[in-house]
């Protein structure tokens, strides 16, 4: 993500803050495809994603005068605060989410983060300039916890969820995640 | 040492928030404290910098026309300009009050006038830029004024603003295209002074208005973070 690209959001959210709803539709134009996809890839449902990114727009005009000055506003965090109410959003619907599940062909397919998309979160990270990095440095991460780790961040899975889904200990998982961002911090600051 | 002090918990805690592990009461702790130290937002920041590619590299969706259709329906009626006619619309980036400021200038620059031609000068009035901000309910809130060619701009604070504790307020300058660029921090007083950077002419000659936003003391914003407090038109003082 480009620094222009977040001063925008930030001079776009300035005016949106004085009602400008001029200024809320070109925030609309420039930002909506990026949130809808972060919602798309929590949620797994494009009309469930589309009613997300509506509460979204909505709130962010309705606080707009009553924001805190803290964290600036930038699309990282419009993406940030999307995926937050796209989990929301599926911890209300959990219960309708099933783990696995038998299609109309009578094929089995379970839920995983990592291989359900047409694309992996991994794949479009090694192709996206900015997030060649942290995809890198995921890559290094063992198998295992990764996946914990975009259990946790897509998702919102708690340690214990996490260690249901995975079938492993708590131990394990918190321990897991505790050193995989550890692993994650050094080595992005070791390749900036 | 309070833990939300040590750079390596605070480390930890952040990580732990933005990869979404924090949660329950721990969470809203963090949540409450992130306003007042900077030490964890500095943590946090990081943590939405390594992390946040996880969701910007994803390839964009496009979304379907209804979508906004349907914000613009849940949004209008409240101070958009959806429905709304076209003079309205033409004002919608401008504060109830800016009209009235508008005519105000017109009562306000003659004051200037007689006061500066009382202070010596019995020729012309010099070249000066002035503006007139009003406040968000439309009363008259901060007389701004600098010489043509001066470095120093004059603020008198009409109806002074209340600014919390780590706050400060910050002045803008807006142009034709509605953009908006950093001033600096005004000081604190009802009639102070404020060095500017540049000649006024460079700085105030794009202005089409000038506002004022009340912004955290130990940041130096590139846009304005909170509402404007003040906002009304500048314009100049001369032939």
């Amino acid at each position: 993500m480009s620094t222009s690209a977040a001063d925008t959001v930030e001079q776009l959210m300035g005016r949106i803050a004085l009602r400008d709803h001029r200024a809320f539709k070109v925030l609309f134009d420039q930002t909506a495809g990026r949130l809808l996809a972060v919602a798309s890839r929590v949620l797994q449902d494009r009309t469930q994603a589309e009613d997300v990114v509506q509460d979204v727009f909505v709130k962010l005009w309705n606080q707009g005068a009553q924001r805190t000055p803290t964290p600036p506003c930038t699309l990282a965090w419009l993406c940030v605060v999307t995926r937050n109410m796209a989990i929301d959003h599926l911890r209300m619907k959990r219960p309708e989410t099933p783990l696995q599940w038998v299609d109309a062909d009578g094929d089995e397919h379970l839920h995983d983060v990592a291989d359900d998309a047409q694309h992996s979160p991994m794949e479009q990270l090694l192709a996206h300039e900015d997030g060649a990095r942290l995809g890198s440095c995921l890559g290094r991460l063992e198998p295992e916890p990764r996946q914990a780790v975009l259990f946790a961040f897509y998702e919102g899975l708690s340690h214990i969820q996490i260690a249901q889904r995975m079938c492993k200990p708590l131990g394990t998982v918190k321990a897991w995640t505790r050193r995989s961002l550890l692993r994650l911090k050094g080595c992005m600051e070791a390749c900036a | 040492m309070n833990w939300y002090q040590h750079p390596e918990t605070a480390d930890r805690l952040a990580a732990a928030y933005m990869l979404g592990t924090l949660q329950g009461p721990a969470r809203r702790r963090f949540e409450g404290l992130l306003p007042q130290k900077r030490l964890l937002r500095l943590a946090v920041d990081d943590w939405t910098q390594r992390l946040t590619p996880l969701l910007t590299a994803l390839a964009p969706v496009q979304p379907s026309r209804a979508l906004w259709k349907a914000v613009a329906k849940r949004t209008a009626g409240q101070d958009g300009v959806n429905g709304e006619p076209l003079w309205r619309r033409f004002f919608s980036a401008i504060p109830a009050g800016a009209l009235a400021i508008g005519v105000l200038v017109g009562v306000m620059a003659p004051a200037l006038w007689n006061t500066q031609l009382s202070e010596g000068s019995d020729a012309q009035l010099p070249a000066s830029y002035v503006g007139v901000l009003g406040t968000a309910d439309g009363k008259p809130g901060l007389i701004v004024s600098s010489l043509r060619h001066g470095r120093s701009v004059d603020i008198k604070q009409i109806a002074p603003m209340v600014v919390p504790q780590g706050m400060r307020l910050y002045l803008w300058r807006i142009d034709a295209i509605g953009k908006t660029s950093p001033l600096g921090p005004l000081p604190t007083g009802k009639w102070v002074q404020m060095s500017l950077s540049e000649p006024a002419e460079k700085i105030f000659s794009q202005a089409v208005e000038l506002a004022v936003s009340v912004e955290s003391a130990d940041e130096t914003p590139q846009a304005p973070r909170l509402p404007f407090v003040y906002r009304g038109l500048c314009g100049k003082l001369w032939k």
